[in-house]
């Protein structure tokens, strides 16, 4: 069986800093990948591991994705070979045009089985990148997966929807966005680490895999940080008797 | 402003009203497409919905998102403007699809929008830390909509409008449905709670949750909690962690207790009216954005309270 799995690179969200102005600043950020799509990458190796195979990575993105420390991460968590596409204009490219850049990236890959994505990007989680994939390629397609059972040609998975579980049999090859709740991914230990630099990386440019238009679906007229409420910042100190009394009044006469 | 033609599709009748009032206020015709119950047309109309499409069930192995392209094309046909499904996990499957045939790309889970000068759409981004404003450049705009953007209109029986029923060929899927059945775990509904107590890390243990559920017991508030409380630690179910990627909540009080504020968590509490937080660490961010906020460790502070609202209780009962 081959197992795709998808990542994205993205900003560590706790290193965003948000000026006075409301800006949204990455400039002191780290990178990594979205935490989503490590589960994807689980879920692909517990399927390989349990049924055979191959795991291939594919993340599409800006020039980040050569820096050779995004790889030893991504590739350290069991994918037996890493593809990437890199170019400037997929810093900035929409959901539908993520899938583009995917499906022409999965067509000259070759045959595979299994396509996974996580349950949305850590960034901008629209959760659409995987539904918009498995149309475009024209095979099945399904979210939410919390659990995936490969028997011979199908895939048994689990699905939760709000208030119930569907189990559907699935015919492959299909494309599959799982749930953070389907698995803990592992943590690399030191010999997946060094083994990682062994492991394959091809790498395309937008030409290598034919894609000469990506048409945006939107223009993204602002990215601010939400207005604050107001709120009063009644803060007591300490945990002496009158600090307690005083909150324990406090809030009461919000109770009332 | 209104652009000409809105479709509105949902697989979920408790969000019929309001995404019909959407279309309403954003549209000149609306059009509703639901699914499997024929009973729903008639609400739509009188919800506001001009025209309804009823898609039939053709057997139970069949999922509703098969239903995707036959829409896309009925879509297509009409030259509608603006596409807005409800943001279940179904909708949102429904959208990508839709969206992909039409060869744009869904706008997901929107806050806002407006259409006074094109198709202008606000979503959170970075785990709540940013909100973004996109116009829409496709001809059809297909997004996804949670609940509580729009605000449902009164049933108006007197309302008149078409139904259809339709029901397409449905080449194979590839998808069978082999059993459904009810989710484990508990239905809690937080979204409509007035008072919620929130726990999060500064709990060491599961049992130590006994001293805030007193609490939320005392004053009628519901559980909540971080997400590694309800992820890491699994103390309490997955349907109480609130927060960008869980719960949202609008209670008119929300307790956060040991909770450090992260932005991931408070995007999912900050409509609430009053913010309440008991922390140890004075520079913890939720004390940022608080109205009444207490600096003391849960252990020392938290049974003080629950026998001072105890008190109160015997006094004014
Ligand atoms: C993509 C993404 C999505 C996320 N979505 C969510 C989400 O939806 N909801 C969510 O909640 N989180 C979410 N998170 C996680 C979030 O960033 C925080 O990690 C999480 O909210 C922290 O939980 P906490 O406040 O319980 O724990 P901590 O951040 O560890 O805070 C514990 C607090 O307890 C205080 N404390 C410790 N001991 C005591 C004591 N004895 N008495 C009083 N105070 C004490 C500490 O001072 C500290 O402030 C998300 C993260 C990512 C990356």
């Amino acid at each position: 069986m081959r197992v795709i799995a998808c990542g994205k690179a993205v900003p560590e969200e706790q290193d965003i800093v948000i000026s006075k102005d409301r800006q949204v600043s990455f400039d002191k950020a780290e990178w990594k990948f979205g935490s989503y799509d490590l589960n994807a990458v689980e879920a692909g190796k517990q399927i390989v591991e349990a049924a055979g195979g191959q795991l291939s990575g594919l993340c599409a993105g800006g020039k980040i994705l050569e820096n050779p420390k995004m790889k030893k991460d991504i590739v350290s968590r069991g994918l037996d070979e890493l593809f990437t596409v890199t170019d400037e204009a997929l810093e900035q490219v929409d959901s539908f045009q993520t899938a583009k850049v995917l499906e022409a990236a999965i067509k000259k890959m070759g045959e595979y089985d299994l396509v996974l994505c996580g349950a949305g990007s850590s960034d901008l989680y629209a959760q659409e990148v995987g539904n918009q994939l498995g149309e475009l390629l024209g095979v099945p397609v399904v979210n939410a997966v919390n659990k995936i059972t490969p028997e011979g040609d199908k895939v048994i998975v689990e699905r939760a929807l709000e208030n119930e579980i569907q189990v559907l049999e699935i015919s492959l090859p299909a494309v599959l966005s799982v749930t953070s709740e389907i698995n803990t991914p592992r943590i690399p230990g030191m010999k997946d680490i060094i083994s990682a630099n062994k492991k394959p990386v091809t790498r395309w440019s937008l030409a290598d895999i034919d894609v000469a238009e990506l048409e945006p679906s939107r223009e993204v007229v602002s990215t601010l940080a939400p207005e604050q409420a107001d709120r009063r910042l009644n803060i007591l100190e300490g945990d002496s008797e009158e600090a307690v009394a005083e909150f324990v009044k406090l809030i009461s006469a919000e109770l009332k | 402003m209104t652009v000409n033609k809105v479709w509105i599709i949902t697989d979920d009748r408790n969000a019929l009203g309001e995404l019909c009032a959407g279309g309403r206020q954003l549209g000149e015709t609306v059009s509703a497409v639901v699914f499997a119950d024929k009973t729903q047309a008639e609400e739509a109309i009188q919800l506001g919905a001009d025209e309804v499409y009823v898609f039939g069930q053709p057997s139970e192995s069949v999922v509703i998102e098969s239903y995707s392209k036959a829409i896309a094309d009925m879509i297509r046909e009409a030259e509608v403007n603006l596409v807005m499904v409800h943001a279940s996990v179904s909708g949102k499957l429904i959208a990508g699809k839709i969206a992909a045939q039409l060869g744009t790309g869904a706008l997901a889970n929107i806050s806002d929008i407006d259409v006074e000068d094109g198709i202008v759409v606000k979503h959170m981004v970075y785990g709540g830390a940013a909100v973004r404003t996109e116009k829409a450049l496709s001809k059809t705009a297909v997004v996804t909509v949670g609940t509580g953007v729009f605000t449902a209109l009164a049933k108006d029986p007197s309302r008149q409008g078409s139904v259809t029923e339709v029901n397409p060929e449905l080449a194979n899927t590839g998808i069978r449905v082999l059993e459904t059945r009810p989710k484990q775990g508990e239905v809690v509904n937080l979204s409509s709670a007035k008072r919620v107590v929130g726990v999060g890390r500064g709990f060491a243990s599961k049992d130590d949750l006994q001293m805030a559920e007193e609490l939320a017991a005392l004053v009628g508030a519901e559980m909540a909690c971080s997400r590694p409380i309800a992820e890491g630690e699994k103390w309490m179910s997955k349907e109480r962690y609130v927060g960008v990627s869980g719960a949202v909540v609008k209670p008119d009080i929300y307790l956060a207790i040991g909770i450090s504020g992260q932005i991931q968590h408070m995007v999912g509490v900050n409509q609430a009216k009053t913010l309440v937080a008991i922390n140890k660490d004075k520079n913890a961010p939720v004390f940022k954005q608080v109205d009444i906020g207490l600096v003391g460790d849960i252990y020392q502070v938290l049974p003080q309270i629950v026998a001072k609202l105890k008190e109160q209780k015997l006094v004014t009962v």
